[in-house]
């Protein structure tokens, strides 16, 4: 009887009242949170970001080397490569090291603009292209400034995204 | 939710366990309840977050509920005025955690969705990305190919595609081909070669785009160059149709 009696309890109702209002707002809650949380566009959005950052930074790496430091660049290329471009940097190390001792150069990189241009995220496969500006300084004569149309494929790796593929995007072919 | 569940149900169990034996349905109910809700307790589409989110919930039950239910045994000189503080003290801290829980919740979820790579949608949106970048490589093969014998063309094609700070920089750009193309029969032809969405949120967009410029002179010996161009553009969408709002060169 006295049970029965505390259920009509006026404060009693008001606050059961308001722990179901608060229930349903939490419940609300954690499905929005949820669901924001879950968002496949925004774990690709991340993904996309994530490459074009690494890529920007690979293909800036690529474009830049200092004779007087030449053991450090071209370890700053091997390490943002892989596969077939990592193998044949490595391959071709040491015949490139000559050539930039000889020519004593200094090329410095700078990216204007970057996008990505397709993004397998499942594959871990993407495409970049980057609008590049680089320095080349010789030991005579005024620094030679060239704007290149980069374009690179990334592939995903233990460490994150590195460049498999990298190249100018080619002139005059589809012209016309 | 589970734990207001649970109370619910405690309370009305307590309010019909006097007469449980009488109103069988109404018991039968509540147990079918009460075994079937613990498995969908969090959202039934939550899954592993929400189920952590709410575990901090349910391990409090044991504290919570059992209090009413010796006290209300145990004393049996006044269970009523024993009763009569605690629920609602017990409700006013439950309202308290669930509430502070849905606060931070949305504004997590606010937050979430806030972030700036979700609000560029280039990629992650693919029907809006395929528009923009292939009526933006659309319009800058219009307006920046010029034709001698049909100079209307191209400003006709100026006045479709173009918008803002780019009619003016568009007018300087091609300044010296209007000047020399009737004499020397110009007929410069661009085409882009590659194009990729940097940004593109809603009605606002910005592209990298690769396009190859022909320059043929059609006049004495005819003589064709090709010139690689990259430049960025800034796009805005009015209406359905995105146009050129902005072209950025890289000039230093």
């Amino acid at each position: 009887m006295a049970r029965a009696g505390t259920t009509r309890n006026p404060l009693v109702i008001a606050a059961t009242a308001l722990a179901v209002v608060a229930a349903a707002a939490a419940g609300w809650g954690g499905w929005d949170r949820y669901d924001a949380s879950h968002d496949d566009a925004a774990s690709y959005a991340q993904a996309r970001d994530d490459a074009l950052a690494a890529g920007e930074q690979a293909v800036q790496n690529m474009n830049t080397l200092d004779h007087r430091t030449l053991e450090k660049g071209l370890d700053s290329w091997e390490e943002s490569t892989t596969g077939d471009l990592h193998r044949q940097l490595v391959e071709g190390r040491d015949a490139f090291a000559e050539q930039i001792v000889a020519a004593k150069t200094v090329s410095t990189a700078k990216v204007l603009s970057g996008a990505v241009t397709e993004l397998d995220e499942r594959a871990g496969r993407a495409g970049v292209m980057v609008a590049l500006r680089v320095t080349v300084a010789a030991p005579k004569g005024e620094p030679a400034v060239k704007e290149s149309r980069m374009l690179g494929t990334l592939t995903r790796t233990a460490e994150g995204w590195k460049l498999s593929a990298l190249g100018q995007a080619p002139v005059g072919s589809t012209a016309g | 939710m589970s734990t207001t569940r649970h109370l619910v149900n405690r309370r009305r169990r307590l309010a019909t366990s006097p007469s449980r034996a009488t109103a069988a349905p109404v018991a039968g109910e509540e147990v079918a309840e009460e075994t079937t809700a613990p498995p969908g307790l969090p959202e039934p589409e939550a899954g592993h977050e929400a189920g952590h989110e709410a575990e901090h919930e349910p391990e409090r039950e044991p504290d919570l509920v059992p209090e009413p239910e010796p006290g209300a045994d145990a004393v049996t000189t006044s269970p009523g005025r024993r009763l009569r503080p605690r629920l609602p003290a017990v409700l006013c801290v439950l309202t308290v955690l669930l509430g502070a829980f849905a606060a931070w919740a949305f504004a997590s979820a606010a937050s979430l969705r806030d972030e700036p790579a979700r609000q560029n949608t280039a990629l992650t949106d693919i029907g809006a990305t395929s528009e923009v970048k292939g009526r933006i490589s659309e319009a800058v093969g219009a307006v920046f190919s010029y034709d001698y014998a049909s100079p209307a063309r191209s400003d006709r094609a100026a006045k479709t595609y173009l918008t803002g700070r780019a009619v003016q920089q568009h007018k300087d750009m091609l300044a010296e081909v209007r000047a020399q193309a009737p004499k020397q029969k110009l007929v410069l032809t661009t085409t882009v070669t590659g194009s990729g969405v940097e940004y593109l949120d809603g009605d606002r967009a910005r592209l990298l785009i690769f396009a190859d410029q022909s320059n043929t002179r059609t006049g004495k010996d005819e003589e064709t160059t090709y010139a690689a161009a990259m430049f960025a553009v800034d796009a805005v969408r009015n209406g359905d149709t995105w146009r050129i709002a902005a072209i950025d060169t890289f000039t230093r």
